[in-house]
């Protein structure tokens, strides 16, 4: 299964996203083609109707060019609209089938994914890569299209004249390709100027996420004067850009109009001369400027593709990253919540030994917060340890089935975000018996935070909980853990954002809620370590003294300092 | 009390007069542009007569020297019209782009000058947006759709009047696509508005999901929830998705019905050219530039047509901005008194978020100028509310507040920041050099002076290990500081601004036990020589301060030392107590180990 996520490079995620959906990208690629030739062939039915009809005046002729005419129209239109919706939807397909996949992998239990990434990093290559890599059904059917009309144009030029169109088809290219050299510095710098006047957008939404904390220090008229420093070096830049780009617009218009009028000067010779007719004259102009259109198309379409490229390989770079653990088969033995550590060496971690009884409820003072780290990480099964064994109910725990140890082993997160709108969605409360919620919401006092809002339980809350403050979204969340009810429960520092008052209720009640079934609890507060069975100290990476509190508190003078401040 | 509400939207007019005043400095450079862009589509306007006269000479069996003259004649144009054009893009940018400058610098100044309350009631999203977004938006449009725009509106513009130079009824034939186009932009603008909404909203449902689920990926995963929020991400997705293809749907549907159009101006000019040629009222030549004329006009078409959506939403996002730069100002004093001394005062302070549910009922309270004073009670007491009506961030519903003897409503907001500095335990690093983030507290501050806060805030010893030291780049996008650092930043930034009255709100909240010793220490050194409020829950701040205010139920119940409230039974006992016990070395139950 790993193997085959290994070796997944950006090209081949492409590849698969053109193959899953061949016959929409051919369909859409085959009606766009037709619309660009359609397109193409606009001057020449034009040139036509004014060759047989207006110049002779011949009402017949004037019919049947103009339903010629129409019925390109038809074509042209319906290719369009068809193709494109084809081609749309099956882009969005592909996209959306990407930013599922990464989505799973991220989530998938075994981790590993976001190993090394930040959120945001993830965010971004979930939002923008998936689309531009989506986008590659376009560069597909645009790429044929345009190469298509090309094509026919060429091919109607050589037919109309072998000289005018050889000039054409060799000239109009190089001189494009020449012209885009030339001014491809022109083009980066403008670029960076452009980037460099986005930067006062991040400026401004910075300082506003930050308004509170101006307003603290009475920073704001510094952070005024500091964003409009900074809006006029973006003017400056953006001005300058301005200039540049607009240079290369006209340079490019001088080269492909000279181009145009050097076609219109050798067709016209060619026509007074008796060896093109005015219609074809007309269509050779025609199709010389429309020609601009396909072969500027074709650079949108190369420079679209090395971007879906680098968006691939992105994505294909989170995919196979490696799986931090693998997943067990078997279901964990019992629930009876005993759990052995043997030796376990991992990070901070130095040959730690540790055995929790079932229903024992044990909390454990980590002399360094690396410590709490590796053994919360070991616990919940994200890493495997260095060396070592962890065992739950006599089962190894890599031989268990991961959603069933989390399931039985909840290692609630400290900074654990809350999900959902409403707070009954954030402790994903039950949709039936109330009595396991009550329960859980009195041991963490978050009853009498639901008491004072005025929808209680269904008061809303916006991104994840953000509205509410620092005290409440604690409780919240650690009236999830509770709720959960699972037989081994590891909290970490669940009580920093409350008083002691509270902190004390909180710890008595989660005493009285988890009776019976095994508790851990990583903290360094005194009224939390208190209501342990047993109080373990890990000091140099290992168990360093095992007793209740107030031993503890005689016994080790490091302990006391550590505790009591 | 309209001002406490909601973000405000202009109006119409209100966004058509802020334009003007804005426009107000450049009307010369206005017309300048005008006039270059009118040269340069005009001289574009004399290509397809050129091209004419070519088919009129070949038409008259003139010899292949006689196509020369108007091939040169059209060299010399295309060169004017692509110089003027150019040009002309780039006067465009020097006139728009001061403008979008000067429109953003005043939202930001607006924007961190409102009132907090008001922000936070109507959400920091929407204030957010405004200044990112919809700043965007219009830059964009600036930027892109306003020379489009230009450009197109004149050819088409012209081309109508080069029509009408050929002969007045090609000019009608031309304008038959008129009516199709107008009805056609009638209906995509009235069905495609919603659906642009819809799909914005589904984008951003869409990110959202995505923040939410990838960004707490730990708590799904612990929670064995990978399943459903993969089940959410794909619906959020799939969501999004289709309505990106109703408005793809929408979009191809308006382009098809232009096409229409053009079929119809194209056919309707090509037979009028072929009945006036018939007549002799126009040569074949002209017929020619004239179908030429419109077939060129395709393109800009569509183009004008097309960016009329770009146009809306620039128009929306205008209004929204121009709704920011249209709040009041707030109120400073003319002659603002100066606070005696560092004292504050408070008298029968109330407040409520909403009606009916007050967090404040009445507190009147008074420090000394250099006192040191803790504020203390179980969440939701009141204790932020207060600090805020001290530090004048929020208006207190009744009551009054005197800084230095001197009310703060005479003082006004100038002088009311700069006497009272507040550190939250929301914490914030500005995106940016280390050095930069603290010169907002004091904008003209020496290195020296930087260390010296840093050193105070206890955070020299982390900042001289940065790699860069005072220029390393920190906050969002460079290097992440965790949150007792970003704590002790806000400490040194207190330290620079130099507040003589400072107000600590839960500043070690999220240190845990060892690092809020530390941020204590840190804080305690910051505050020397003020006057200092501390909202505190580790009570060892409450015991080392001068005194201790008891706040309960939006009531002070409480004051007085540590000492004499720890042992007078009441609130503060209480606390002390469960503080405390926890703390409390009880006597040994075991005999002492070997």
């Amino acid at each position: 299964m790993n193997d085959a996520r290994h070796r997944l490079s950006g090209a081949a995620l492409l590849r698969e996203a053109v193959r899953g959906r061949r016959r929409a990208v051919t369909g859409g690629t085959l009606l766009l083609m037709t619309h660009q030739v359609a397109e193409a062939l606009v001057p020449v039915v034009v040139g036509v109707v004014i060759d047989r009809a207006v110049a002779t005046g011949e009402t017949t002729a004037l019919l049947w060019s103009l339903a010629l005419l129409a019925l390109l129209f038809v074509v042209l239109s319906n290719a369009f609209r068809i193709g494109y919706a084809i081609i749309s939807r099956a882009g969005f397909a592909a996209e959306h089938e990407l930013r599922v996949r990464l989505a799973q992998r991220v989530l998938d239990p075994a981790g590993g994914a976001t190993a090394g990434s930040m959120p945001g990093e993830l965010l971004s290559i979930a939002t923008s890569d998936a689309k531009r890599a989506g986008a590659i059904a376009h560069v597909v059917a645009f790429g044929a299209a345009g190469i298509a009309a090309i094509a026919v144009a060429a091919v109607v030029l050589l037919r109309i004249s072998v000289p005018l169109g050889l000039l054409v088809v060799l000239g109009l290219p190089p001189l494009l390709v020449v012209v885009n050299r030339m001014a491809r510095p022109l083009v980066r710098r403008a670029g960076e100027q452009q980037e460099r006047a986005a930067q006062v957008s991040g400026l401004a939404t910075d300082l506003v996420s930050g308004l509170r904390v101006l307003r603290g220090v009475g920073a704001q008229d510094a952070a005024v004067e500091r964003y409009r420093r900074s809006s006029r070096d973006a003017l400056e830049a953006t001005l300058r850009a301005a200039r540049m780009e607009a240079a290369f617009d006209g340079a490019m218009k001088v080269f492909t109009g000279a181009f145009l009028v050097l076609v219109a000067l050798v067709a016209g010779r060619l026509a007074a001369a008796g060896r093109i007719s005015i219609g074809e004259l007309i269509a050779a102009v025609g199709l010389t400027s429309f020609l601009v259109g396909p072969l500027e198309m074709l650079t949108w379409v190369g420079a679209e593709l090395a971007r879906a490229r680098a968006s691939a390989a992105r994505i294909a770079a989170v995919l196979s990253r490696p799986a931090a653990v693998v997943d067990g088969t078997r279901a964990p033995a019992s629930s009876r919540g005993d759990l052995r550590l043997r030796n376990v060496s991992h990070e901070a971690l130095r040959d730690l030994t540790l055995d929790v009884r079932p229903g024992e409820f044990v909390t454990i003072l980590a002399g360094d917060p690396d410590y709490a780290r590796a053994l919360l990480a070991c616990l919940a099964r994200d890493v495997d340890p260095q060396d070592g064994t962890i065992e739950l109910d006599g089962t190894p725990y890599d031989a268990i089935e991961l959603v069933q140890l989390r399931r039985t082993v909840l290692v609630a997160p400290h900074d654990a975000e809350l999900f959902g709108a409403t707070l009954a969605e954030a402790v994903a409360a039950p949709a039936g018996s109330a009595t396991a919620l009550d329960a859980a919401l009195a041991a963490t006092t978050a009853d009498e935070l639901v008491a004072t809002l005025p929808d209680g339980l269904d008061s809303s809350m916006t991104e994840g909980g953000r509205s509410l403050s620092g005290g409440q979204r604690q409780r919240i969340a650690l009236a999830r853990a509770v709720l959960a009810q699972p037989a081994v429960l590891v909290l970490h520092d669940p009580t920093t954002a409350v008083d002691a008052a509270t902190e004390a209720r909180i710890a008595s009640g989660l005493r009285r809620v988890r009776e019976g079934r095994t508790t851990i609890v990583l903290t360094s507060s005194p009224a939390l370590l208190a209501i342990g069975d047993r109080v373990i100290v890990i000091e140099g990476g290992a168990v360093a003294a095992a007793g209740s509190h107030n031993e503890l508190l005689h016994r080790i003078d490091g302990y006391r300092d550590a505790v009591l401040a | 009390m309209n001002s406490l509400g909601l973000l405000p939207t202009a109006g119409a007019a209100d966004t058509r007069r802020a334009v003007r005043e804005l426009a107000r400095p450049y009307r010369g450079r206005a017309a300048a542009t005008l006039v270059v862009l009118v040269a340069g589509s005009a001289a574009g306007m004399a290509v397809p007569p050129l091209l004419g006269l070519i088919v009129d000479r070949v038409a008259d069996g003139r010899a292949p020297a006689a196509i020369t003259q108007p091939a040169l004649a059209l060299l010399v144009l295309t060169i004017v019209q692509a110089t003027l054009t150019a040009f002309g893009t780039a006067m465009i940018a020097r006139l728009g782009e001061p403008m979008l400058a000067t429109l953003r610098e005043r939202v930001v100044r607006r924007a961190l000058s409102l009132p907090l309350e008001q922000v936070e009631r109507a959400g920091r999203g929407d204030l957010l947006a405004r200044v990112g977004d919809d700043v965007g938006a219009v830059a964009d449009a600036v930027r892109n759709a306003l020379p489009a725009l230009a450009s197109s509106a004149l050819t088409i513009g012209l081309t109508v009047v080069g029509l009408a130079v050929i002969d007045w009824r090609l000019a009608l034939a031309g304008l038959c696509a008129v009516p199709v186009q107008a009805l056609t932009l009638r209906w995509y603008l009235r069905t495609s508005t919603p659906v642009y909404a819809a799909e914005r909203a589904a984008g951003s449902g869409r990110a959202q999901q995505l923040l939410e689920s990838i960004g707490g990926a730990a708590t799904v995963r612990a929670y064995g929830l990978g399943d459903d929020h993969g089940a959410r991400i794909a619906a959020r997705s799939h969501d999004a998705m289709a309505l990106a293809l109703r408005t793809v749907r929408l979009q191809t549907r308006f382009f098809a019905q232009l096409n229409g159009a053009e079929w119809l101006g194209t056919t309707a000019i090509l037979l009028v050219g072929f009945l006036l040629v018939r007549d002799g009222a126009v040569s074949v030549g002209e017929a020619t530039a004239a179908a030429l004329y419109f077939v060129r006009l395709f393109d800009p078409l569509n183009t004008l047509l097309g960016l009329f959506d770009e146009a809306q939403g620039a128009v929306a996002g205008l209004a929204r901005l121009v709704g920011i730069v249209g709040l009041p100002e707030p109120r400073e004093p003319d002659a603002p008194p100066l606070p005696r001394d560092a004292s504050v005062r408070a008298t029968g302070l109330r407040h409520a978020y909403a009606p009916g549910r007050e967090v404040l009922c009445g507190v009147s309270i008074d420090i000394a100028a250099g006192e040191h004073v803790a504020l203390v009670g179980v969440s939701g007491a009141g204790k932020t509310t207060l600090a805020k009506l001290i530090t004048g961030l929020h208006q207190p519903t009744a009551g009054e507040i005197f800084i230095g003897g001197a009310s703060i409503a005479d003082l006004g907001p100038t002088v009311t920041r700069r006497t009272v500095g507040l550190v939250t335990q929301e914490v914030h690093v500005f995106a940016g050099p280390l050095a930069d983030d603290l010169r907002l507290a004091r904008p003209g501050a020496s290195d020296d002076e930087l260390w010296e806060a840093l050193e105070r805030a206890g955070a020299a010893g982390w900042a001289r290990a940065l790699p860069e030291r005072l220029d390393t780049v920190v906050g969002h996008g460079g290097h992440r500081l965790d949150a007792a650092q970003a704590q002790q930043l806000a400490l040194a930034r207190l330290a620079l601004a130099d507040p003589p009255i400072a107000i600590l709100d839960e500043a070690a909240a999220e240190a845990g036990s060892a690092g809020a010793r530390e941020l204590e220490a840190s804080a305690a050194r910051v505050l020397a020589g003020r006057t200092a409020i501390v909202v505190a829950h580790r009570l060892t701040q409450a015991a080392s301060a001068d005194r201790v205010l008891v706040l309960d139920q939006g009531i002070l119940c409480e004051a007085g030392t540590h000492d004499e409230l720890a042992g007078a039974g009441g609130r503060y006992a209480e606390l002390w107590d469960a503080w405390d016990q926890a703390r409390r070395v009880a006597p040994r139950k075991t005999p002492p180990g070997p």
